[in-house]
């Protein structure tokens, strides 16, 4: 049955086939929103970025504005001391080197001397006493006179490059007190990588623009750099403060935050997607289950309605069988005397063939046989018996067939072949599968033919062929005739072939048919000559 | 051939009387009883060369008298119009000469009692 398998034909019904599209919407749906948290993520953590660098670059902003307060105080203060009495040179010298932290740092003090500053008091290695100061210096200590406060500036002198912080009239009127400090903008500075700032890349200059003239200091080569401009205040002056991450502030974690997420994402995709073409798998598994197990379900219900018809129709059949028997039987012994009446007036009926009476007896023996033939037929389809053998001639046989089934008018009989040949055979059941054979073949010949019975011995068995030259079969025909029932006669029930067949096969026999529309039907019994069943000595 | 002495036994009397009709019509010297318990006391009274005699008769059936007369003589030839196997074998172990099935051929019948008595002589 289809039932018991059914689980195994469905998983092996359903082909290797590409993802569902619900699946693969939902692969999308949740491999989208990974990929936009991903995105949003990496755009949070570089504003995060970008915004902590600001703040460290204010801080450093700060640091620098504050280091330079403390220059201010520091130019303020030696400008005090050059001012007072006689040896105001020597007091502001012994306290600059006091405060001096490198050898690139210089300290001095210049005052306008007619169109010109000169230097009235130093102290480093900057300019002597008396010196004038050159002109980008001398623009600087203008602007330092008339301004409040610092005022800041690189100067080149010879090969050394000074950043000037000035002080205007700190000194008294005219002066300008400067700290100045030799620059090498072109060496990088390191700053150490436990310092507050030592993850930046920092360059400060001393304008509001990130020119390389004004350079101050720089901690890598690569500039410009394109980090944070942060401008600040030193004294009336604006610099800038440019730094850049070379990596992240936020750390690798939260760098790597946007990839970890887009992974995660992509690999809950992935399994979400899994899962539902699992479940979808398992409902389209059970949906085909449930077909299955329905058309099996019907085909069970509708072979049981056919398993209930056919009980019912072979009820009515046994029934009608046990009837067909019972009659039958009873119908053979009025048949006998009938038979045994038609032969004792047969034997009274005088000489001549062809009188009346021998005329209409024969009429009445043919009609007997026929009603014979049939009441055999059905009783032997209803309870067939098993063979009792003893050896039968062929030759007596066919003459007995024939002396009780005569040809019609019209139709020649040959008898052909070895008709002595001798077999094993219920003598009874031999004749009757003989007289359906005739009878069928004179039936096929309404207009005349002929009709040849042929024996022929082979090792072991013995052919009897019955060949008639009347209308023949189709296929379809020749493939129902040994069915009970089944006839293209007007007259009979259509047993003749069945129990033919039947008596046959009790012998061990086999029986065939060659026919073809239009070209006569032949049949052939083949039975073994000596066979095993229980034989009547004789 | 003729003259051989033959008991037809059937219960039914057309069957019965044609058939001695038949027989007589041959030359035979023919008797006849309808049930097996005449049967048996006719052929314990006189001999017979053959015996035809129905299989299915009301009191003793044939074959039980087949049996009780034995082997021969006489020749028996059961008729049946009934397939009762078991009762057939039981004929043919208490060797029966033949077994005819109603109805039957009248030359077949005329036949075999041609052979059976043939045989007993």
């Amino acid at each position: 049955m289809p039932g018991s398998a059914a689980g195994g034909q469905a998983a092996g019904a359903r082909a290797r086939r590409p993802l569902r599209a619900v699946s693969a919407l939902t692969f999308l749906v949740v491999a989208g929103v990974a990929v936009a948290a991903s995105l949003i993520t990496d755009d949070a953590i570089r504003n995060q970025d970008r915004l902590i660098l600001r703040e460290r670059t204010g801080e450093a902003a700060a640091v620098l504005g504050s280091a330079f307060s403390g220059s201010q105080a520091s130019l303020q203060l030696l400008g005090t001391l050059a001012r007072s009495g006689q040896s105001r040179a020597r007091l502001f010298t012994a306290a600059a080197r006091s405060i001096t932290t490198s050898s690139r740092q210089a300290w001095m003090v210049s005052a306008e001397q007619g169109p010109n500053a000169r230097v009235i008091a130093a102290a480093g290695s900057g300019l002597a006493v008396g010196a004038l100061l050159s002109t980008d210096h001398e623009r600087l200590a203008d602007r330092a006179l008339s301004v409040s406060g610092l005022v800041t500036g690189l100067v080149q002198e010879g090969s050394a490059r000074w950043l000037v912080l000035g002080l205007g009239r700190s000194a008294g009127p005219g002066t300008v007190v400067w700290e100045m400090t030799k620059v090498t903008p072109k060496a990088t500075v390191r700053l150490a990588a436990s310092s507050p700032f030592g993850n930046l890349a920092i360059a400060i200059y001393a304008s509001a623009r990130p020119s390389p003239a004004t350079l101050v200091i720089a901690t890598t080569r690569h500039l410009p750099l394109a980090g944070v401009q942060y401008p600040f205040r030193v004294g009336a002056d604006t610099w800038l403060l440019v730094a850049q991450s070379p990596h992240p502030i936020v750390g690798a974690l939260a760098e790597a935050m946007p990839w970890i997420l887009l992974a995660v994402g992509l690999l809950a995709a992935a399994l979400v997607t899994a899962f539902v073409e699992t479940l979808g798998r398992r409902r389209d598994y059970a949906a085909a289950l449930v077909k299955e197990r329905t058309a099996s379900l019907r085909s069970a219900i509708a072979d049981l309605e056919e398993a209930q018809a056919q009980l019912i129709r072979q009820e009515r059949l046994a029934a009608v069988g046990q009837l067909a028997s019972t009659v039958g039987h009873e119908l053979r012994n009025p048949l006998g005397v009938v038979m045994n009446v038609l032969y004792l007036m047969e034997a009274g009926a005088g000489d001549d063939p062809d009188g009346p009476v021998r005329r209409h007896i024969a009429t009445a023996k043919r009609e007997i046989s026929a009603a014979t033939l049939i009441v055999s037929d059905l009783l032997d389809y209803s309870a067939g018996r098993q063979p009792i053998l003893a050896p039968v001639r062929v030759s007596e046989l066919v003459t007995e067939a024939l002396s009780v089934a005569p040809p019609p008018k019209g139709v020649q009989v040959v008898q052909d072949g070895e008709p002595q040949a001798s077999i094993d055979a219920d003598h009874d059941q031999i004749r009757q599968a003989l007289l359906n054979l005739i009878t069928n073949g004179y039936d096929a010949m309404p207009d005349g033919g002929t009709l040849t019975i042929a024996a022929a011995s082979a090792p072991g068995s013995v052919q009897i062929t019955v060949t008639d030259t009347g209308s023949g079969m189709d296929e379809e025909t020749r493939e129902a005739i040994f069915t009970p029932f089944y006839t293209r006669k007007a007259r009979g029930i259509g047993l003749g072939l069945a129990v033919t067949k039947r008596i046959v096969e009790a012998h061990h026999g086999t029986i065939t048919v060659r026919s073809a529309p239009a070209a006569g039907s032949s049949f052939t019994i083949t039975v073994p000559v000596a066979a095993s069943l229980a034989s009547v000595p004789r | 051939m003729s003259g051989a002495a033959i008991l037809v036994v059937d219960d039914e009397p057309g069957m019965r009387d044609t058939l001695v009709a038949i027989l007589e019509h041959h030359g035979y010297r023919v008797s006849s009883a309808p049930d097996g318990e005449s049967a048996f006391s006719a052929v314990r009274e006189t001999v017979f060369d053959v015996v035809v005699m129905d299989v299915r008769m009301p009191g003793r059936d044939g074959v039980s008298v087949l049996e009780e007369i034995g082997d021969p003589p006489p020749r028996v030839i059961l008729m049946t119009a009934y397939t009762q196997e078991d009762r057939l074998r039981d004929a043919v172990r208490a060797h029966a000469f033949a077994v005819l099935h109603k109805p039957f051929e009248t030359h077949r019948m005329l036949s075999l009692i041609a052979d059976a008595s043939q045989a007993g002589r």
